[in-house]
Formats: C-alpha cells, sequence, structure tokens
C-alpha cells in the first residue's frame, strides 16, 4: 500500500518497503525470541526488551504508515526496519559475547590517569 | 578543570531514555538562551543539560556491557569517553553501532596516543560519531608493543587506512586486519616515526649523489651536540626579564679536583 504512494525513500540503498508491518513484525518476534536466552537481570536484555515491545505496540496498533512513522519518532518506516535488523543481528551476537558478565580485568595502575 | 571532570562508577542505577533524540532541541534552546544572558563572554558557558545527557548515555552504556567497560566520563568539554578492555574493541564498537538507541554508525577518527611511562604504552583512541541522534562518542583502549588489538575493520570499514596509519606511525599490531602494510612512509622505511622514542632527526638521510648519480639513503651524521636544541633566542627580547642562563661549573688546571684518592 505504501509503496503505491512512495517512490522512494530518498536515501542510497533502501528501497520503499512493500509490507512494513508484516516486516517489522517478524523482526521484533525474532529480536525478542533471541533476548529470551539471555538471563533475565542482563540490562541489554531488559532495555531493549523494553524499546522492541513499545515498537511493537505502535506497530501492531497503528495501520497507517505515515502515523505509524510518527509515532516511533525515530524516521522512516524504512529507516525503522533496517535498525530492526541490525538490533536482531546484534542480539545474536552478545548470546555470543555474554557483555552481562563482570568485567574481565581491572585496567593498570593509573592507565587512565590523566595527566600522568 | 579538575573539578568539572566528572567521572563515573561503572553501573550504578540507569535509567533507560531516548538521551540523544531530545539533546539536539535542548541544546538550541540552551544556546539561543545563553547568548542573551552570557555576562562574561570568555567564560565557556556550562551546558549542564547535555552534560546530564552525555553522562545518563554513559551510564547507559557502562550498566549495558559492564565486561568490558572500565571507565566512563565526560570531560569539561562535553565530549563523552568511554574506557574499555582492548579485548572488548568489537563487542562495543558494534554494540555502539547497532544498538537502537546509540547508533553510532560513522567512525571519524582512529588514532593512537604514545605514553611511554605506562605499562600499556599505547593508547588507542575511536572516535565516533552518531547521525541519527546528532551525538559523539570517543572509546579509548589501551596496548603495548607487542600485544595486538582487534581490528575494528569488521565492524567499521573506515578502520582499514586508520589502522594502517597507526601500525605504521605507532607500530601497534592490529590482528585480522585484511592488509596491515606502511601506508605512510617511504619504502623500505625502518621504525615507527610517532613514537616517542624515535629521533626527532630520524635514523638515515638521503641525498643525491652525483658520483653514483642517483638518490642514496645513509645513516644520520648529525653529532649529538645539534640534537641538544637550544631554545633561548639569541637576541634579548626582554632584557629586563631575561633568566640568567646557568653558568657550568668550570674547572680551572689550577684548581685542585676536590678530594680525589
Amino acid at each position: 500500500m505504501a509503496g503505491l504512494l512512495k517512490k522512494t525513500t530518498g536515501l542510497v540503498g533502501l528501497a520503499v518497503s512493500q509490507n512494513p508491518h508484516e516486516r517489522l513484525r517478524v523482526l521484533y518476534s525474532k529480536i525478542l525470541a533471541s533476548l529470551q536466552t539471555m538471563p533475565q537481570d542482563a540490562a541489554y536484555r531488559k532495555y531493549t526488551e523494553q524499546l522492541v515491545h513499545e515498537r511493537f505496540n505502535h506497530v501492531k496498533t497503528e495501520p497507517d504508515v505515515e502515523k505509524l512513522e510518527k509515532k516511533i519518532n525515530c524516521g522512516q518506516i524504512e529507516e525503522v526496519i533496517f535498525q530492526a535488523e541490525c538490533e536482531l543481528s546484534l542480539s545474536r551476537k552478545m548470546n555470543e559475547w555474554k557483555p552481562w558478565e563482570p568485567l574481565i580485568e581491572e585496567p593498570p595502575p593509573n592507565q587512565w590517569k590523566w595527566p600522568i | 578543570m579538575a573539578a568539572s571532570l566528572v567521572r563515573f562508577v561503572r553501573g550504578g542505577l540507569g535509567r533507560s531514555f531516548n538521551i540523544a533524540r531530545t539533546s539536539c532541541l535542548l541544546q538550541q534552546q540552551n544556546r539561543l538562551q545563553s547568548s542573551t544572558t552570557e555576562t562574561r563572554p570568555t567564560v565557556r558557558p556550562k551546558d549542564a543539560v547535555s552534560h546530564q545527557q552525555l553522562a545518563a548515555f554513559g551510564e547507559y552504556v557502562a550498566e549495558t556491557m559492564p565486561k568490558y567497560i572500565q571507565q566512563v566520563q565526560v570531560t569539561c568539554y562535553n565530549e563523552l569517553e568511554v574506557m574499555i578492555h582492548p579485548d572488548g574493541v568489537i563487542p562495543v564498537l558494534t554494540f555502539l553501532r547497532d544498538h537502537t538507541n546509540a547508533q553510532f554508525r560513522n567512525m571519524i577518527d582512529l588514532t593512537a596516543v604514545d605514553i611511554p611511562t605506562r605499562q600499556n604504552r599505547f593508547e588507542i583512541v575511536y572516535n565516533l560519531l552518531s547521525l541519527r541522534y546528532n551525538s559523539r562518542i570517543r572509546v579509548k583502549t589501551y596496548t603495548d608493543e607487542l600485544t595486538p588489538v582487534d581490528s575494528a575493520v569488521p565492524v567499521h570499514m573506515a578502520a582499514n587506512w586508520y589502522e594502517r596509519e597507526i601500525w605504521d606511525m605507532f607500530g601497534v599490531f592490529f590482528a585480522n586486519h585484511p592488509d596491515l602494510r606502511r601506508i605512510l612512509t617511504d619504502y623500505g622505511f625502518e621504525g615507527h616515526p610517532f613514537r616517542k622514542d624515535f629521533p626527532l632527526s630520524g635514523y638515515v638521510e638521503v641525498r643525491y649523489d652525483d658520483e653514483c648519480k642517483r638518490v642514496v639513503a645513509e645513516p644520520v651524521e648529525l653529532s649529538q651536540e645539534f640534537r641538544k636544541f637550544d631554545l633561548n633566542t639569541p637576541w634579548e627580547v626582554f632584557p629586563a626579564h631575561r633568566e640568567p642562563k646557568q653558568a657550568a661549573p668550570k674547572l680551572e688546571a689550577g684548581d685542585k679536583a676536590p678530594e680525589k684518592k
């Protein structure tokens, strides 16, 4: 529907999405599934779940694309899709890195002291 | 200056927000206000709002990746600095690039600092820009001469030549770099010129040899005295305030060396 009215996003390499709602629904549910495998108290999981839920609710409730863009307020819907793709790949990588663990090594003394 | 340099302990209580999104508007308002109420124009106005936002975002990043982030600070010029462990280069840069609240997709600069007195003498500095939220962040890590750092090329393509430059100038090795070669110095150059222990005059000098009819490179024949630069001007600029040059204690031929036996 959006594709009929919208010819271009005006951004190089970013094509107009034909069915943004469907795409976002798929991406957000994949992100949430990937976040499920992280520990409950991980800060990344907490914040990302909150963010994704907020956007997911907008996607569910708002059928009109332009209004949806205004509600999400993070650029055009194609950019939002791109952000969701990035977040999905990041959340999968995060599962490998496990950055919620405690600090691996303290800095050597006076490493961050400036001026020396 | 030291008082306004606020440091934050890792972790702490965090709130989630899209800090940077609102920062642009608030900054503009603040700028307008400060231009009207400015009474001391030579003093840099304190921007408490953006300072707060940067601090909050720094806390957010530190809370999300406590495994790698050692310290977060906001400088007195409102620049957010994140100090990380060298193992966390790729995770932290990827997080900053891909996370929806960060989106630091552009690498502006990547450089190194040499501080020879430290145990890890090189500091690697990444400057990132988020076009979405109009904000910048600086990521710092450390290494020494032998320890390789993970290359940032898989995350930011722009890092390719910067890392070659650092390799050339400082001799920091980047693991998994696709093409780690010399970039600035001449063919056959030896040494890393930006290291603090590299002499100012270099090791070789190049001249045209008339007999060989070609350019030859020879070791520098600059005697050591010329390397001790006398920075005092030979003219008397302010004779009244001239500092007396320290006279070297001379030992005359007739004098006895003090108590030598």
